[in-house]
């Protein structure tokens, strides 16, 4: 046992990994406004007051959409770019090399590959999702180079007195030329020899195939488990995962967005596990669906006001409603409890079979927004649905399926702790 | 007395470095209590004195020892049931005792 701590412990802090994943999370403000302006311009009516209907009366048809589509441009549209910038950043401030031009490097050697347009023109498909892994891997292998190109001293040293931006930058200057000759070469012999791009390559290589597995039942179980055997031992399961997650889920819930946005249905868009999914679906109330056993809590101990799961449960029930369950989860705790380990992953594998099984036969629309993670539960699931009252409903019936699955599970930990606490006082 | 509590996403964290200032304005304590995450370690050292680490992220034990006790500064990890239970006082607790320790 200690031994998978120590494992999942290095990966966790496993320094590229770590990167990737601070990449994410610094872009994540720019990905949730994108998804949000597409979810405003194609918000369904609610009963009689339709929103979208009422701005194209007062603006002209579809004019109004123009400010969403802009931001969608400058934001998701363009996450392998941003990436490309936010994990050489991270990457390199964790080496304490000079985290910007490291950014402004990998920037410059992922347009380098683009593959450019007859009329010169940069694609957005290649600068969005499509670009992602290569993204990841280029910004990687550049800072990784010009760490490296740094230690070398083959850098313009500077006399005492210059500023130190001045410096820094022309510290970066040799590093700098080598990386893009070599990648400007890489590019040269990509177009001259194979005709093809490093981007259409990685794409169907790796890119494709990985999402393809990503939306299937088998991958969102096979994550809810590994998140939730992590969380067990107490160790931050979403953040230990997320360097994996996020580039294989992110692609799926954009290619959601563009459809959703080019007017198709939310019944009808093409993926049905995306991160979106689980967070609202699965993780509702935080990992383990703790909010599920927070009730199963105030059932089972109805009487005794004061037991110490009704004082953790009373204590946490705020947080829980956004998503924050760290309370429950050390305090109850469920970590290394052994009455836990079983609802505890028996509650988020069944919520996520049904929940596919509800997207999947278009009983519920599938999910076409990305929330903050900290919405609170019925509003997730009427807006990451586009506004529908099954998204409200499903989480609903999933709540009390947890909290049923839970329940036993609680009274026998009232029962053991009972036990426990009368043995001491025949003792 | 400098303290930093280390942690992820900072959400419950947060929770617990109010809870912790309330226990130390209470008991009249000179202490500054602050909350990071753990990127961000590297530029706080210097006026640190303890570096508590949330439990959901324990797996930087090592590599935060590694940077901060050079320094001396003490690192240990938040008692688990503590911090689920957001008890601020205990959590002050275990920081004054890591000092003393020394």
């Amino acid at each position: 046992m200690n031994k998978f701590i120590e494992i999942a412990g290095r990966i966790g802090a496993q320094r590229h990994l770590v990167a990737i994943r601070d990449g994410f999370v610094a872009i994540m403000p720019l990905i949730i406004v994108g998804s949000l302006a597409i979810l405003i311009n194609n918000f369904p009516a609610i009963g009689s007051l339709d929103f979208v209907g009422w701005m194209n009366g007062l603006f002209g048809e579809g004019n109004w959409q123009g400010l969403g589509g802009n931001i969608w441009n400058g934001s998701f549209a363009i996450l392998g770019l941003l990436v490309a910038f936010s994990i050489a950043y991270s990457l390199a401030k964790s080496y304490d090399v000079d985290p910007l031009s490291a950014g402004l490097i990998s920037v410059a050697s992922y347009i380098i590959l683009v593959p450019v347009t007859k009329d010169w023109g940069l694609s957005f498909a290649w600068l969005g999702a499509q670009g992602l892994f290569v993204a990841i891997i280029l910004s990687l292998l550049t800072t990784e180079l010009f760490r490296t190109l740094l230690k070398t001293r083959l850098t313009i040293s500077m006399p005492d007195g210059v500023p130190d931006g001045v410096v820094r930058s022309f510290q970066a200057l040799i590093p700098a030329t080598l990386i893009l000759i070599l990648v400007g070469g890489f590019q040269l012999f990509m177009t001259l020899a194979i005709e093809s791009s490093l981007f259409e390559i990685i794409f169907n290589s790796i890119q494709k195939p990985l999402q393809g597995f990503g939306d299937t039942l088998p991958a969102a179980i096979a994550i809810a488990f590994l998140n939730h055997i992590l969380w067990f031992f107490g160790l931050h399961g979403t953040n230990i995962i997320g360097a994996v997650i996020e580039p294989i889920y992110l692609p799926l819930i954009q290619q959601n967005l563009e459809a959703f946005q080019a007017g198709t249905s939310a019944y009808d868009v093409p993926n049905t596990v995306t991160k979106p999914f689980l967070d609202s679906f699965v993780f509702i109330g935080g990992s383990g669906t703790t909010l599920a056993l927070l009730f199963a809590i105030f059932f089972v101990i109805r009487e005794q006001k004061n037991h110490p799961y009704r004082e953790v449960a009373k204590l946490s029930t705020p947080a829980g409603l956004f998503n924050i369950n760290e309370p429950v989860i050390f305090g109850l705790p469920i970590v290394l409890n052994p009455i836990m380990l079983i609802p505890f992953i028996l509650v988020p594998v069944t919520l996520t079979i049904v929940s596919y099984v509800a997207l999947s036969t278009g009983l519920v629309p599938k999910t076409v927004a990305i929330l903050p993670w900290t919405t609170p539960p019925l509003i997730s699931g009427y807006l990451v649905t586009g506004g529908s009252w099954r998204g409200i409903a499903l989480q609903v019936v999933n709540l009390t399926l947890a909290t049923a699955i839970y329940v036993p599970f609680v009274a026998a930990g009232v029962r053991a702790m009972k036990k426990q606490t009368e043995g001491k006082m025949a003792s | 007395m400098n303290i930093l509590l280390v942690c992820s996403a900072g959400m419950s964290t947060s929770i617990l470095v109010r809870k912790m200032r309330e226990q130390a304005e209470a008991q009249a304590l000179d202490v500054t209590i602050e909350a990071i995450p753990e990127s961000e370690l590297s530029h706080h050292l210097d006026q640190t004195d303890v570096i508590l680490i949330g439990p959901q992220v324990r797996y930087l034990e090592t590599k935060i020892r590694q940077v901060a006790e050079p320094k001396g500064v003490r690192v240990a990890i938040i008692n688990q049931m503590a911090y689920g239970l957001m008890k601020g006082d205990l959590v002050l607790e275990q920081a004054q005792a890591l000092l003393t320790e020394a």
